[in-house]
Order: C-alpha cells, then sequence, then structure tokens
C-alpha cells in the first residue's frame, strides 16, 4: 500500500474528529449558554459575553493547540515524490 | 493620504507581478505560469489559500454591526479550517498532481479517473462559479477606491446615487491594476501579492483594534452600548434584530460548522495552492501558520466590529458595509497621523479584493487555457501560443468584470457564502474520491459533481422565487433553507450519495494508474 495513502487516511481520519468534537461543543455550548436570558442580563469574561469566551474563545485557542501538536509530531514528512515523466517531457518542449 | 496608500499597495503588487514574470522566464510556460512551478513555501501557502476575500472586510464587518455577537459562532469553524484544509488530503493531492502531471484540479480529475468527460466536466462547473464570485469582487475593489478617493462619502451600490464618477474611475483603475499584475505574472504574482496583501490586512487590524478599544471604553462598555442602542438581541443568540428576523437559529448554525470547513476544502482556488506547495512539510507548517493568522484576524475583527456599533450606532441601512473604513476614518481624526492610519486600514480590504481577484482569474484562464483549449481544441499547441492565450483570456475577463459591473451587484457577502456553498458541494466529494476511494468510478465522480452543484444551485433558485424565511442574513440573495439548514448541507449530502451509487453501480475501475497511486 502506498505510504502516503495510509498515511493521510490515517490524518484525515483524527481531523474530522477534531472538527466533530470542536462543532458539537461549539455549537451545542452556545445555544445552551447563549440564548437570552429574563431581563437582558449578561455576564462578561475579559469583556467578551461568558457565552462567547467559553463557547468560541477557548475552543478557538484548543484547536489551534492541538493544530500545533499534530502538525508538528502527527502528520507524517512524506516525500511527495518526483514529477511526472509526461511533465518533465512537456517542460523541455514548453521552454 | 488615504488615496495614496492605495496607489502605493498598488505599484507594490505590479512590482510583485514584474518580479513574478522575471522568475519565470526562464520556465516551462504552463508549469510556471499556472502552478508556480510546485515551488509554494509554507508562509505563500498558509496565508494566500484565499481565506479571505472582499467580504471578510465588508460583508462580515456589516454582519457584525447588524446582528452582533452571534456572528461570533457564524465564523467560529475558522477554529479548524486550517487543519482540515491542509491535513485531510492536501498532501495526497499534492503527491497525485505530481505522479499524474496535474496542473489544474479539471486536470488532475481528467488523469486519475482517465476521463476526460470528468475534467469538462469539472472546468465548467468552475468557470460558471467562480466568475460569478470574482466579477462580484470588482465592486468592492471600485467602492474602496472610490471611498479613498472621496474621502469618507461611503455608499454602497444599492443606491444608485453611490454610482457616481469615482466609482467609475476606481472601478476601470482597479481592473487595469489587478489584470495587469496577474497576466504578468501568473500564479506567481497572484501568490506573492497575496502574501504581501495578507500581511497588510494583518498590520491593519491590530493597529485599528486597540485605537477603537480604547474610545470604546473598552469591549463589556462597548457591548452595553450596543445593546441600549440597537436591543439585547445584538448579544445573544440567534442574534435577532429590530425586525425579529434571527440571523443564526440552530440548523443555520451547524451549518454554517460544515460551510466553511468544506469550503476550505473544495474551492479549487485552495486546492490548487496544495498541488503546488514545495513539500510535505510545507504543508506542516500552513497548519498552524494560518492558524495563527485566523487567530489574529477574525476574533480581533469582530471586536472591531462590536466596538464600531458603539461608535458609530446610526449607519443607514445598506451602508454598513464601510464600518471598518469608516471606523479608520473616525478613530484617525482623533490622531496626529490619522490620514496615514485610515489609509493602511482601507488597505486591507483592498489588499483581500485584489488577492482573490487575481487568484481566481488564475484558475478561470487555466481553466480556459489547459482544461478545454489545450485539452480538447489543440493538444499540440505551442507554448507561445497558449501563452498569448492565457493574456487574451485574462484581458476578457477584465472587461466582463467592467461591464458586469457599470450596474454592479448586490449583496456582496451573500454572493461569496454561495460561492463557497456551490465550491464545497461540487468539489470536495469528488477530490476526496480522488484520494482515497480506489473503487470510485468517472461515472460516479461526474455524478458527485453535478449533484452537488445542482442541489445548492436549485435550494438557491428556490429562495430567489420564495418569500423573505426571516432567517440568516437580510437578502434578496437568500436561499431556501430546508429544514433550516443552509443548501451546503444538503448539496454535501447528495454529492455524497450520487458519488457512492452510481460508482457502485458501474464498471470497477482497473488500470496501472490505480496501482500506482494505491
Amino acid at each position: 500500500m502506498d505510504p502516503i495513502y495510509r498515511h493521510s487516511r490515517c490524518e484525515a481520519a483524527v481531523v474530522m474528529v477534531l472538527w466533530t468534537v470542536a462543532g458539537v461543543y461549539t455549537v451545542g455550548y452556545c445555544f445552551l449558554f447563549g440564548q437570552e436570558a429574563p431581563g437582558g442580563e449578561i455576564h462578561f469574561v475579559w469583556g467578551f459575553p461568558a457565552w462567547v469566551f467559553w463557547g468560541i474563545l477557548v475552543p478557538w485557542v484548543v484547536c489551534l493547540g492541538f493544530s500545533v501538536w499534530f502538525a508538528r509530531r502527527f502528520m507524517r514528512d512524506d516525500h511527495l515524490g518526483d514529477e511526472s515523466a509526461h511533465e518533465l517531457e512537456e517542460r523541455e518542449r514548453d521552454v | 493620504m488615504v488615496l495614496a496608500s492605495l496607489l502605493l499597495v498598488m505599484s507594490v503588487s505590479l512590482w510583485l507581478g514584474w518580479m513574478a514574470h522575471q522568475a519565470l522566464r526562464r520556465s516551462a510556460f504552463m508549469q510556471g505560469y499556472f502552478l508556480g512551478n510546485r515551488t509554494l513555501g509554507s508562509w505563500a501557502v498558509a496565508l494566500t489559500a484565499t481565506v479571505q476575500s472582499g467580504g471578510t472586510f465588508m460583508g462580515f464587518p456589516s454582519f457584525v454591526y447588524s446582528y452582533g455577537w452571534s456572528v461570533a459562532l457564524w465564523i467560529a469553524s475558522y477554529m479548524v479550517v486550517p487543519i482540515t484544509g491542509f491535513a485531510v488530503f492536501g498532501k495526497r493531492l499534492a503527491q497525485m498532481s505530481r505522479r499524474l502531471g496535474a496542473i489544474t484540479v479539471p486536470d488532475l480529475l481528467r488523469e486519475r479517473f482517465q476521463s476526460p468527460l470528468a475534467g469538462l466536466t469539472a472546468s465548467l462547473l468552475i468557470l460558471c462559479f467562480m466568475t460569478f464570485m470574482m466579477v462580484a469582487q470588482f465592486k468592492a475593489g471600485a467602492l474602496i477606491m472610490r471611498e479613498a478617493w472621496t474621502g469618507g462619502g461611503w455608499q454602497t451600490a444599492a443606491e444608485p446615487d453611490g454610482m457616481d464618477r469615482y466609482y467609475y474611475v476606481g472601478l476601470f483603475l482597479f481592473t487595469a491594476i489587478v489584470v495587469g499584475y496577474t497576466l504578468l505574472g501568473g500564479f506567481l504574482a497572484a501568490v506573492w501579492t497575496d502574501l504581501f496583501q495578507s500581511v497588510l490586512m494583518l498590520v491593519g487590524i491590530l493597529i485599528l483594534l486597540p485605537l477603537v478599544l480604547q474610545q470604546a471604553g473598552g469591549l463589556e462598555e462597548a457591548t452595553r452600548r450596543a445593546m441600549a442602542r440597537a436591543g439585547p438581541g445584538i448579544a445573544f443568540l440567534p442574534g435577532r434584530d429590530a425586525e425579529g428576523r434571527a440571523f443564526l437559529p440552530l440548523g443555520l448554525a451547524v451549518s454554517y460548522f460544515f460551510l466553511w470547513v468544506f469550503a476550505g476544502l473544495g474551492q479549487p482556488a485552495t486546492l490548487v495552492r496544495v498541488m503546488a506547495c514545495k513539500s510535505a512539510d510545507t504543508l506542516r507548517r500552513s497548519v498552524y501558520l494560518l492558524g495563527l493568522y485566523n487567530v489574529f484576524i477574525y476574533p480581533p475583527l469582530i471586536v472591531i466590529c462590536i466596538c464600531g456599533r458603539a461608535l458609530i450606532p446610526d449607519l443607514p441601512p445598506g451602508q454598513s458595509d464601510a464600518i471598518v473604513p469608516r471606523l479608520a476614518v473616525h478613530v484617525g481624526g482623533t490622531l496626529p497621523w490619522g490620514g496615514l492610519l485610515a489609509g493602511l486600514v482601507l488597505t486591507a480590504p483592498f489588499g483581500a479584493v485584489m488577492s482573490t481577484v487575481s487568484s481566481y482569474m488564475v484558475v478561470i484562464a487555466a481553466g480556459v487555457v489547459r482544461d478545454v483549449y489545450q485539452r480538447f481544441l489543440r493538444p499540440h499547441a505551442s507554448a507561445r501560443e497558449l501563452r498569448r492565450l492565457s493574456y487574451l483570456v485574462m484581458l476578457l475577463i477584465g472587461v466582463v468584470a467592467v461591464v458586469a459591473n457599470l450596474q454592479p451587484v448586490e449583496y456582496l457577502q451573500a454572493i461569496v457564502v454561495f460561492s463557497g456553498a456551490s465550491g464545497a458541494a461540487t468539489f470536495f466529494m469528488p477530490a476526496f474520491m480522488a484520494a482515497f476511494w480506489r473503487r470510485a468510478t468517472a461515472a460516479g465522480v461526474v455524478a458527485s459533481m453535478v449533484a452537488g452543484a445542482a442541489t445548492v444551485l436549485g435550494l438557491y433558485v428556490a429562495g430567489w422565487l420564495g418569500p423573505d424565511p426571516l432567517i440568516g442574513e437580510k437578502s434578496r440573495f437568500s436561499p431556501y433553507y430546508l429544514c433550516q439548514l443552509h443548501p451546503v448541507v444538503w448539496g454535501l449530502g447528495v454529492s455524497v450519495l450520487a458519488g457512492l451509487g452510481v460508482s457502485m453501480l458501474t464498471e470497477p475501475p482497473r488500470g496501472r494508474i490505480l496501482d500506482e497511486l494505491f
């Protein structure tokens, strides 16, 4: 089996799990805690509405941290291969 | 001072176009002009994958101004867009495009499935959807020129009075510069200017952020003042406005978690950058570089526009597109070098528009020259002939854009969303099938593209003809939200089913290429 195919399949699966978890948490949290309270009362964290801070900013930072780890430690630095014979032939003709 | 800043950006862009032209002189025309000889490094791939457009600095801020904090959830999926955009099938597409000698997305599908029909279908759909999106961007470029010229007399295209001679001069000048540098240096010119303009956007935002926060008395105070003016709905979901419109009900919130992620995965302009990357390490670095860039662009932009609602509370309907430039002028007026600041901030949306237009022009020209002319009409055309045709196509694109914008399109952000949705529904599944599914067939890929595109288009036409659903953005160009879900969800679903179903019903593919790729 082609190694890039094998590695990419595994990496894609991990990323799609991250997307699912991020989506479920973010949309779920925001709709649980971001609806208008009776009397329009609102709580803030560092100037942000609390539901934006915990529901969007915090997962955003977590996803960024995960992305750094994923890119540096998990994603393989595979050799992408050389240009095809067809491409080289075309290049010689075009120059 | 403001106009001088824009003219400076234009001059630097033209110079970069010339430099790209010089860099390509000794390389093969098609490889160099349309794919930059596969030499893109991580900064270029990360910051130029065309996630920003005129909508980022005009339509998106307008949404925040009108619907408040709910827009933070609307854009929240950008937290995963960098990792999904580059890590799902970036490496695989880069590898396949090298092995198959593919320069464009239709090229890749044609070679992978050994099917001219798959390539032609992809070409036609790209031409159709991308031209629509690109032409809409010219209006934004012309309006920014006009704003710079008149020094704050911003009006939107929705108002006939707003279309004066400044708009038309801006349109001609903008078109001449963008077509000029893109024509000179092709893909590399688009990428280099894109990189330069991305840095400008970041600088503009980071300068504006502390200034507006200080003037608004802090973010919490800004939110409270906005609530007092526009009602409490501006601080809560679903972002209800004074007319009772719910900007982001649950179904749409879920939909936008699909839309931006799959638009990033399926946009041909993004796919072609992945194909042009230098190495797998480039893609790895691009994941976190773009992640960092997005953190410094989107959340600050939301904060700026919330402060904008507090500082300039009563922009007339239809003029909220101008909130970022207006804020720059407003804040700059109190500072010694205010004109320079306003100019610098205005270069951000201007850079975003220019970069979108140039990268789309390259993809469209490649579609015509490589995927139609060279593949079907003149397979043995010389490099000289292809070069001339490429220049001609780019000039034609400029002429079409000018003519189309003499009566400019409205609803820029709605068109950006439409373009993202159609790209996602049309190209995500075919790219996925090409990368990961050995059993996928050419008929399955064609069915997947056509079914996805037709579903999105059909729901938009239904929305155009039907009554206002009172959800989502207020626009005549709104789609029909079946079960309160955006058409992208239905388009993706139908595309997946069509791709799987038709592939399973047709003869399994065979051949040497499959053994090489899997």
